[in-house]
């Protein structure tokens, strides 16, 4: 030890500034910091891994938000810092020790995320001991806001009950009563797939066969085969993301959208774009979308975003968006960064229309913590008439109070904490 | 019942020659350099977004053409550069490189194509169904069958019939001989490597149109693969497609029975196979250790 070897200290040099790359690698994205005192937004979301493109989206919407509310006088009046940290896609571990350091050494007032689920459920609780307000940006499972309903977690997204519920009327009119699933195997699909089964049952359509598939399946043409061969009227594709492009893709070239009714809860701009123009078809839900003539915001909304990344926004843009400012707006509204202060001034509070961009004022129910949007039903098209991008064609906005079913429904029971 | 059990032997057989490919690469590389290559999937990947770029220049069958050489030559390079070095020490050095260069080339692919899945074209001709009854069947999935079918016979006749293959199956015996023959171990060892990253390529190119194209594309591709090559026997070529169609049959018909399963059962058949043959089944003695 006491020997001077040069070798050593050519190695721990190097060590050195292998460590100081990687530190510099791993450490926070400060995004913007201006003024003295920043209130500070923690984004815990995944940027590597299957969610990163839906995750960025996120991203780039909570900058956008932070932008705005900085020009429009900040938050309490002092400037808004938004610190970023990635997740991963999946690992709950990674995703709670980044919500601990944001809170800890970073001092964030608001957390938000996660595009994942499990990941979203972990956060909250991390949230909750904490006391400070978790605003759920795009994890669906019913949960978040539903069985471990907390006062101090809000979500913008819907839930997938409220998919199920908007989706279910519009397919039974126009293919039929009886369904297929193929889910996918995890806390999403399964909530989506008895969301469904509910929803459809109270019309009449029954299940004539489903089948789980691991998340990040490749090959499909096993399950389309076996999925054709129920001869169901609507083949229910419940995969998200990579798995509904590969999906939808060997489902179109096995011609099966010339034999039955291709749909599903949820579907998503970024996906669509990653498809080949004949295989974007279908029925689904979108949660938001950015063609909307006439409704107030979403110009101004949709030109911003695309002065800054060259693209018009998905719903996961908008999430972003709209949860940094339902922060600010809540914060603004309580006079106060306290918690609990803020949580109360967000029970049913309605977004006003430049971060709402919907037709109807969506709005937080209160006692749940839900956010109650509209919802878009409609089908995927290969191109529209406003464009390349114009990849859904709404033929039904669902007002959010008729699918979002009652609180109790919800199975939330909300304790708040007394001080 | 037996329809749908016919169907999926059928459409097993043509999944499980996909396996193959990849694995046949893979195998490649194992058996004359002692690599596990953890970074195939990323070359799988390069390979699928070279051609992604391509197509609107050399259309789809330029791209099938280019993209796997131009892969090939990537590989080349990284094997010169990064790989070489580690030979001859610990098969661990090169295995943790591989492992990291796998992350590497994921984000490269993020950062050129973006995190986003990208439209893959193929032509029409290909993807329509050949018959109404055997709807799996379509012509991009024959064509498939084939073109790995030729890729494979291709591989025994360079490796049985010409002086490079004979010197590849002569090192995978006894390297040390081959080299004091005089025979230079280091092109053998870099041109190897590339006849196996060209099949990666090609197999990427192939995976883009059945599948949707993004940066992690390879990564859920070369888990199948490392179990073709242990259920078919770690040494062995033919081992290799043998089990890789295995498992796409296996995963085939537990579709039918018992779906949530059809990945975790060609774990349990590795598993098995290790248990009771741990040389895999055509493997040579003595490799697995």
């Amino acid at each position: 030890m006491s020997q001077h070897n040069p070798l050593d200290t050519k190695i721990s040099r190097r060590r050195l500034i292998q460590a100081a790359a990687a530190t510099a690698l791993t450490g926070p994205y400060i995004i913007s910091a201006r003024g003295e005192q920043p209130v500070k937004l923690g984004l815990d979301n995944p940027l590597t891994g299957t969610y990163a493109a839906v995750g960025k989206n996120e991203m780039i919407g909570c900058q956008l938000a932070i932008e705005e509310i900085n020009k429009k006088g900040g938050i309490l009046g002092r400037p808004a810092q938004l610190i970023v940290e990635d997740s991963t896609s999946g690992d709950a571990g990674t995703a709670v020790q980044k919500a601990r350091k944001l809170f800890e050494r970073d001092g964030v007032d608001f957390l938000l995320g996660n595009v994942n689920s499990a990941l979203s459920l972990a956060m909250a609780d991390v949230a909750f001991e904490k006391k400070k307000i978790l605003m759920v940006t795009g994890g669906h499972t019913d949960a978040v806001t539903g069985t471990t309903c907390h006062w101090n977690v809000f979500r913008i997204c819907n839930t997938t009950q409220m998919e199920a519920n908007a989706v279910a009327p519009a397919l039974v009119k126009n293919a039929g009563k009886k369904w297929y699933y193929i889910t996918p195997d995890y806390a999403f699909g399964h909530t989506l797939q008895s969301g469904l089964e509910k929803a459809g049952a109270k019309l009449g359509v029954t299940k004539v066969g489903g089948d789980l598939t691991p998340l990040g399946t490749t090959d499909f043409s096993s399950y389309l085969i076996k999925a054709q061969a129920a001869n169901p009227d609507v083949l229910m594709l419940l995969v998200q993301g990579n798995d509904m492009i590969n999906c939808l893709k060997q489902a179109v070239q096995f011609g099966l959208d010339k034999k039955l009714h291709i749909a599903g809860g949820q579907q998503e701009l970024e996906p669509l774009e990653g498809l080949p123009p004949e295989a974007r078809i279908g029925t689904w839900v979108f949660e938001w979308y950015w063609n909307q003539p006439g409704v107030a915001g979403v110009k101004e909304f949709v030109d911003a975003i695309k002065k800054k990344t060259g693209r018009v926004p998905t719903a996961r843009t908008w999430f972003g968006f709209a949860s940094v400012w339902a922060c600010a707006l809540g914060a603004n509204e309580a006079k106060s960064l306290d918690g609990i202060k803020v949580a109360k001034a967000l029970q049913d509070f309605k977004l006003p229309p430049h971060v709402a961009c919907m037709p109807d004022a969506p709005f937080f129910r209160a006692g749940q913590n839900q956010l109650i949007p509209n919802l878009y039903v409609g089908h995927a098209q290969a191109k529209g008439p406003a464009g390349p991008d114009d990849l859904f064609k709404v033929t039904d906005v669902v007002k959010g109070p008729d699918a979002a079913g009652t609180l109790e429904e919800s199975g939330c029971k909300m304790t708040w904490p007394s001080a | 019942m037996t329809q749908l059990i016919l169907f999926n032997v059928f459409n097993g057989l043509i999944v499980g020659a996909f396996y193959a490919l990849m694995a046949l690469g893979l195998s490649l590389i194992l058996n004359l350099s002692g690599v596990i290559n953890f970074a195939h999937g990323g070359f799988l990947a390069l390979g699928a977004y070279i051609a992604y770029s391509l197509l609107p220049f050399t259309g789809f069958w330029g791209a099938l053409v280019i993209a796997p050489v131009l892969t090939a030559v990537i590989g080349l390079i990284v094997e010169r550069v990064l790989i070489r070095p580690l030979y001859g020490r610990d098969p661990l050095y090169s295995l943790l490189l591989t492992f990291g260069l796998a992350y590497v080339l994921e984000d490269v692919a993020r950062a050129i194509w973006g995190a986003q899945s990208v439209p893959f074209q193929v032509p029409a001709s290909l993807t329509t169904p050949l018959s109404a009854q055997f709807f799996f069947l379509t012509g991009y999935r024959i064509f498939m069958v084939v073109l790995v079918a030729a890729a494979v016979g291709g591989l025994f006749f360079i490796l049985n019939r010409t002086r490079l293959g004979m010197r590849i199956r002569a090192g995978t015996s006894d390297l040390e001989t081959v080299s004091t023959l005089g025979v230079n171990v280091r092109i053998l060892r870099n041109l190897n490597f590339g006849l196996g990253i060209y099949l990666a390529g090609l197999a990427g190119v192939l995976a883009a149109g059945l599948l949707g194209l993004e940066p992690t594309i390879g990564t859920s591709l070369i888990m199948p693969s490392f179990v073709a090559i242990i259920v078919g026997g770690l040494g062995s070529l033919p081992g290799t497609l043998l089990g890789g169609l295995l498992i796409g049959v296996a995963s085939g018909i537990t579709t039918v029975y018992f779906p949530s399963a059809t990945e975790a059962v060609i774990y349990v058949m590795m598993g098995i196979v290790l248990l009771i043959r741990p040389r895999g089944l055509l493997g040579e003695e003595g490799r697995l250790q």
